[in-house]
C-alpha cells in the first residue's frame, strides 16, 4: 500500500512524532510504499538541524532525517509552518535576510498544496496529531 | 487531479491552539484545488460559533471571519454537531444562516462518505 505521513506534532511535546516515525519505519520494513512525509505545524520542527536532545534520549529529527536518506524518501516541510518557527533552508534565509539556515539534509520546504497532492497519489494519508 | 471529497474535522478551539487556523488553511487549500471540502465543527469547535468575538484586543486573526469566508471560496458545507452545540454553547446562541446542523447518525454518514477525513 502507498502511504503518506502527516506529522503534525513537534519532536518531544507530544507522541506524535515518535509514533510517526515508528509508523513509517514499520511501514517500510513490510514492504509499504511511502509517497510523502508531510510536516505541518508543530510538526516542522522535526526539520531543524540545531536541536540537541539528551545524549540518552532518542534524536527524533536525526533518525528522520537518516530514514528519508535510507528509502529516499519525500520529505516536505510545510513553508509556512516552517518559517515562522525559524526552519529556514538556504534560499529562504536569503529571502528573508536572515544570518542562518538550519533545515536538515533530505527535507524540503513547500506549500500546503503538497499535501493535497499526497492525497491525489495515496492509497492511504495517515495524519498523526498532538 | 481526481476530485475527492475531503472532510476537515475542527475539534479544537478558535484560539488555545493554532488548530483552527491549521484546518481552515487545510481546507481552503484542498478547495482551490477543487476537491470536493465540508468542515465539521465538533467538540469544543463549535466555539467558534460563539458571537461577537473580538481577537483584535489579542493581536489574533478573526477564526469566525474566516469561518464565514470559507464559503466563499468554495467550501461546500459548513456543519456543527448538534451534541457539542448543546453542550458548549448557550441555547440562545444564534448560528450564522451558512451553518448547517449535523446530529451523530448524520455525521457517520458524512465520514463514511468522505475519502479524506482530516481532524484538527
Amino acid at each position: 500500500m502507498k502511504f503518506s505521513i502527516v506529522i503534525q506534532g513537534a519532536p518531544w511535546s507530544s507522541p506524535a512524532a515518535l509514533s510517526a516515525l515508528r509508523f513509517t519505519e514499520t511501514a517500510l520494513a513490510e514492504g509499504h510504499d511511502i509517497y510523502r512525509l508531510f510536516f505541518y505545524q508543530d510538526g516542522a520542527c522535526n526539520g531543524s538541524l540545531l536541536s540537541v536532545p539528551p545524549q540518552d534520549e532518542i534524536d527524533i529529527p536525526l533518525a528522520w532525517e537518516k530514514l528519508i536518506a535510507e528509502y529516499q524518501l519525500d520529505a516536505v516541510v510545510c513553508a509556512a509552518s516552517a518559517l515562522k518557527r525559524g526552519i529556514l533552508d538556504e534560499a529562504e534565509a536569503g529571502r528573508y535576510d536572515k544570518p542562518g539556515h538550519n533545515l536538515r539534509p533530505g527535507f524540503s520546504v513547500s506549500g500546503l498544496g503538497q499535501l493535497i497532492d499526497a492525497t491525489q497519489q495515496s492509497d492511504r494519508v495517515i495524519s498523526f496529531v498532538p | 487531479m481526481d476530485k475527492q471529497r475531503f472532510l476537515i474535522m475542527m475539534r479544537s478551539s478558535p484560539y488555545g491552539s493554532h488548530q483552527a487556523r491549521a484546518a481552515i488553511d487545510v481546507a481552503l487549500t484542498a478547495a482551490a484545488f477543487e476537491q470536493a471540502v465540508s468542515v465539521v465543527l465538533i467538540d469544543d469547535g463549535v466555539l467558534q460559533l460563539v458571537p461577537a468575538q473580538d481577537s483584535k484586543a489579542a493581536g489574533l486573526k478573526s477564526i469566525p471571519d474566516m469561518l464565514s469566508a470559507m464559503t466563499l471560496y468554495e467550501v461546500e458545507d459548513l456543519f456543527a454537531h448538534t451534541p457539542s452545540i448543546e453542550q458548549h454553547l448557550q441555547a440562545d446562541n444564534a448560528l450564522p444562516d451558512d451553518v448547517k446542523v449535523i446530529d451523530d447518525v448524520s455525521l457517520k454518514t458524512l465520514v463514511a462518505a468522505a475519502d479524506q477525513v482530516m481532524v484538527f
